[in-house]
């Protein structure tokens, strides 16, 4: 365990009193790094497994100090003083960030060991109770599998429930270690059609089907959690699919949906791309409800 | 019919439609409307009443009230009793002289209820006739007769309802026929009497809590329940109707202010008896489900928890919070009960603690309170940094400045005692004379101490008299020294006198600097330990130099901290502060961050304002805690706020109110106040519906109420 200690993982930020990332109150670690490119991606900044930057180019009070420090050029000022970052070349040295005297700049990405972490984690120990804990999220986790082992060893140990969340295209051979420190998978069925999975993500659903059944084998649980994109995979295919996947389960406790939003295209806005939120993406709270209704009556338990 | 929720999931429905209807019209003020058509009654008319002593005056308003107030008997209400005269709720005793106030109205106390309920006023009686027997004092006597005078008109004003409901509600006539003046014999009988003996009071000018309702209450019920007197919904719907009747105060369109509902009605549920047992029981519950249904936020609750507290009552509590209102909050029963051994009283009484009706903590029938509260920010912008000046301070180092600050802190606190308790006291420590205050033998019948005393309540008769200084605008002196401290003394960014003058510009051409400061640190609220070190150290040293006191005279002076929404008030009286908010910047209220610098969520909060060592604020110190409806939402909302409110307790908290509000929906509350007229928010001891509440007081609230984005 000594070595483990010394782990170090790549975050982008740490959420205390999350509730919707596994049960009770969470201490959510958002890793960064991700094998996926979905194309509805909620957390765009944590794709990327390098260093990046938010820029609220909205927030610039026009000092161009960002400007100054920057190796590379990637912070450039038109003609009325407007702040425009090319996220394509910023190589996530930070040095912009603490010379930005509003805070428009915000480092996305920092190293932190397990220790610190677990720092972090214990703070909210007293709100846990029987079902709170530690969620460790993404990005992708497993993109970082030794050191998030080692964190999740460590909170096992601590006596904090644990969880991870996954889109389940990770090597096999870290189920098995995988399960022993978890209590609870998060596990993203992203569709159960293989060439949308494909078309939308850049994978197919083959690799991450096969880890989840066997990690079914070894899981405390498991949670199937399923993005909603409105006129992409809101349909049957999707929904038999899912519930099929469901009753194949033995540690499956219930299935999730998760509606899109457009948050993600003003955050990869802000890290120097083009906002691609799609509205029409959106579903109705109506569409939801039925979404849930089809998953119950195909015998999904739906929380 | 459908009342307002901040939950996506409906209120449930338990109570009948009648009852229901019966609570939307209370709701939407048709017998506060009614109580306005009788504003007051006039003593003019009685000959040669300006002669009258002050005592005697207030002895003929007892009497006219309870001959002429209009009876109102409901077509559904369960129990009977009315407070129809309409300016008891305006902060004064409707007994008028030439159509101007002559007698001040009491609140901020919770009588003993107890007694009437189970012993009965018949009891009472006894007891003011034999300590009258043999008593020669003319003042004594004065004070004594005073207190039979309200017996006498609470027999008239009983006699008048019996005798209105005889023919047409005979059910509500039986369960009053004996009550409260007998011990009551069952669960119906106990909420007649509570409610008949709290209407009067209130008809009588008062504004008494109610306590320990489920402790008054509960034993009755239990008997009824097992010998199938009556069922547990029977039940619900008959208690429903005390708390429908306890809206009878809300008007349809009230001046707006600081809130409509707050009359000081407040509850205190579960917890240990002075045994040690847990309290809660069936009565615990259907007040949880009644105020679950009903947004009726008229009685704020707030519920005694501890680490043994049932997990049904974490979870209905969890359930209702929910639906937004802040109808429910939290006592750390554990850390109250330790605060007030060391305050001075017995663990008996210590068991016994409810609240002043709002959520100042005193342990109830048996202590004249009040508190007296000042801005502490003011201490520190005006008094140590004397902003409000020409020539501000400025100091070399951080310590000097603090010590000044403190040095400040202390005068005040010299001059609170002086002023309040010197003058109960006569000047004279020994507490051999207490000076007599106004007339209020209604509330003194039912504290313990002023029938043994021949004193009354406001003459310090009760068996405790306690008088609280209150600290207001703590976690912002915390975050200016924090400011200071990094700014000028640690970073140097600018000097001292130069901050000094960038405070008197209000930050004017310094945006930069303004917005480092407050963008940039961390302050109160963020579980950061620095940030945090700055307002947990002001607070514990206002506690120790609060405590100094002790032992000086019988009165007690136990440390609390509020604002109750004052923060608004003082607006025009501070200036821009060092962490970079400007004058007239809504700043912090209670013990809780101020608005838009916490952003690491509700645990962090809680967190920050554990490290005050609240044992030593016995009086308590209020922490309200925002909440976006989505964040409870579901299942798992209700074992998050399990959570938290676990947590708090663990921690070591004091006093929590949850707000699940959407600032969203209190914007549109803004624009379309007619569609809205259910939505209840919690302002501090109190719940107002929005819409009632002025233009700034609204504001207030959202801005508590928004979440920063992270």
């Amino acid at each position: 365990m000594a070595e483990r200690d010394m782990a170090e993982l790549n975050i982008v930020k740490i959420q205390r009193f999350s509730t919707h990332d596994g049960p009770g109150i969470r201490t959510v670690v958002f890793l960064k790094g991700c094998p996926l490119r979905c194309r509805w991606c909620h957390n765009p900044e944590t794709r990327e497994a390098r260093r990046q930057i938010f820029c609220r180019e909205n927030e610039c009070v026009g000092c161009r100090r960002c400007e100054a420090v920057c190796p590379v050029g990637a912070h450039r000022f038109d003609g009325e003083r407007r702040h425009r970052f090319e996220g394509d070349r910023c190589i996530g040295c930070h040095r912009c960030v603490p010379v930005c005297p509003v805070g428009a700049i915000e480092g996305v990405g920092r190293t932190v060991t397990t220790e610190e972490l677990m720092k972090t984690v214990l703070r909210d120990e007293p709100f846990y109770g029987q079902i709170g804990g530690l969620t460790v999220s993404g990005g992708e986790p497993t993109a970082q599998a030794e050191a998030v082992l080692c964190l999740l060893a460590e909170a096992k140990e601590a006596g904090i429930t644990t969880a991870i969340e996954t889109c389940g295209f990770f090597p096999e051979r870290y189920v098995a270690p995988l399960s022993e420190v978890t209590d609870l998978f998060l596990w993203d069925l992203k569709d159960s059609c293989s060439e949308r999975h494909r078309a939308y993500t850049g994978v197919g659903n083959e690799t991450i089907l096969h880890r989840l059944s066997l990690a079914d084998k070894t899981a405390r649980g498991i949670l199937l959690r399923c993005i909603m994109v409105r006129g992409v995979n809101m349909d049957d295919r999707n929904f038999e699919g899912i519930a099929q996947t469901f009753r194949q389960l033995r540690s499956c406790i219930g299935v999730e949906l998760l509606p899109y939003h457009a948050y993600g295209g003003s955050k990869a806005q802000q890290l120097g791309g083009v906002d691609n939120g799609n509205p029409e993406w959106i579903p109705t709270d109506e569409e939801v409800e039925n979404a849930k209704a089809r998953l119950i009556s195909l015998g999904c338990r739906v929380i | 019919m459908e009342f307002y929720t901040a939950c996506s999931k409906k209120r449930p429905i338990r109570l009948s439609e009648q009852t229901r209807r019966f609570a939307m019209e209370s709701l939407q003020g048709r017998y506060g409307d009614d109580a306005m058509k009788t504003p007051y009654v006039e003593m003019s008319e009685i000959p040669g009443f300006s002669e009258l002593s002050h005592q005697e005056q207030s002895n003929a308003a007892v009497l006219k009230l309870a001959q002429e107030a209009p009876i109102r008997i409901c077509e559904y209400e369960s129990v009977s009793g009315a407070a129809t005269v309409g300016h008891g709720m305006r902060f004064a005793v409707p007994a008028y002289y030439n159509g101007k106030p002559i007698l001040d109205h009491i609140s901020h106390l919770t009588v003993d209820f107890m007694t009437p309920v189970r012993l009965g006023v018949d009891y009472l009686e006894k007891k003011l006739d034999d300590r009258t027997t043999g008593e020669t004092d003319p003042v004594k006597l004065e004070e004594l007769n005073g207190m039979k005078v309200v017996i006498r008109a609470l027999r008239l004003f009983h006699g008048r309802y019996l005798a209105a409901l005889k023919d047409v509600k005979p059910e509500n006539y039986e369960n009053l026929k004996n009550v409260p003046f007998r011990p009551a014999a069952n669960f119906k009988e106990a909420v007649q009497s509570l409610w008949f003996t709290f209407a009067f009071l209130r008809l009588l000018g008062n504004w008494p809590g109610i306590g320990r309702i489920d402790l008054i209450l509960g034993e009755y019920l239990d008997r009824d329940l097992k010998e199938r007197r009556i069922t547990l919904d029977e039940a619900r719907e008959f208690l429903a109707g005390f708390f429908i009747k306890g809206c009878e105060w809300i008007e349809s369109t009230p001046p707006r202010g600081s809130g409509d509902a707050q009359h000081y009605q407040n509850i205190v549920l579960g917890g240990i008896d002075e045994e040690g047992r847990e309290v809660t029981n069936e009565v615990t519950y259907l007040v949880l489900d009644i105020v679950e249904e009903l947004p009726i936020g008229d009685f704020p609750i707030t519920v005694r928890v501890n680490e043994h507290s049932p997990e049904r009552l974490l979870t209905r509590m969890a359930e209702v919070i929910r639906h937004g209102g802040g109808v429910v909050a939290v006592y750390n029963e554990p850390l109250i009960l330790r605060s007030l051994v060391r305050s001075g009283y017995s663990e008996r009484e210590a068991r016994q603690f409810a609240n002043d009706g709002c959520w100042e903590v005193q342990v109830p029938g048996k202590t004249y309170f009040r508190y007296v509260f000042f801005d502490a920010l003011q201490l520190l912008l005006n008094d140590t940094l004397r902003l409000n000046t020409d020539e501000p301070a400025v100091y070399d180092d951080f310590e000097t400045m603090y010590k000044t600050f403190l040095s400040h802190l202390e005068n005040k606190l010299e001059e609170i005692y002086q002023g309040a308790i010197d003058w109960h006291l006569c000047g004279d420590p020994s507490g051999r004379y207490w000076r007599r205050g106004y007339a209020s033998s209604s509330v003194s019948l039912f504290e313990e101490g002023c029938i043994e005393n021949a004193r009354s309540y406001t003459s310090c008769g009760t068996k405790y008299v306690s008088v609280s200084p209150h600290i207001g605008g703590a976690p912002d002196v915390g975050n200016s020294l924090y400011a200071i401290d990094r700014l000028v003394f640690r970073e140097k960014k600018v000097s001292f006198a130069e901050l000094m003058k960038i405070l008197r510009n209000n930050w004017e051409g310094e945006e930069e600097l303004r917005r480092y400061v407050s963008d940039q640190y961390v302050y109160y609220g963020n579980d950061d330990d620095e940030a945090d070190s700055y307002t947990v150290r002001v607070i514990d040293d206002f506690a120790a130099l609060t405590e100094q006191f002790r032992g000086r005279s019988p009165i007690f002076f136990p440390a609390g901290v509020s604002t109750f929404g004052r923060q608004i008030d003082w607006l025009p009286y501070r200036c821009a502060v060092p962490f970079g908010r400007k004058k007239g910047d809504i700043l912090s209220g209670n013990t809780s961050p101020t608005p838009d610098t916490d952003f690491e969520g509700a645990t962090a909060v809680i967190r920050s304002y554990c490290k005050i060592d609240l044992l030593r604020q016995p009086c308590g110190a209020a922490l309200d805690v925002k909440l976006h409806p989505a964040s409870v939402q579901g299942e798992n909302g209700v074992e998050a706020l399990k959570g938290l409110i676990r947590g708090f307790v663990r921690l070591g908290g004091f006093f929590m109110q949850l707000d699940v509000a959407d600032a969203n929906a209190l914007l549109e509350a803004q624009k379309h106040p007619e569609k809205f007229k259910t939505l209840s928010v919690r302002v501090s001891g109190w719940n107002a519906r929005f819409v009632t509440l002025s233009d700034r007081w609204q504001q207030m609230i959202i801005e508590r109420s928004t979440q920063k984005k992270v």
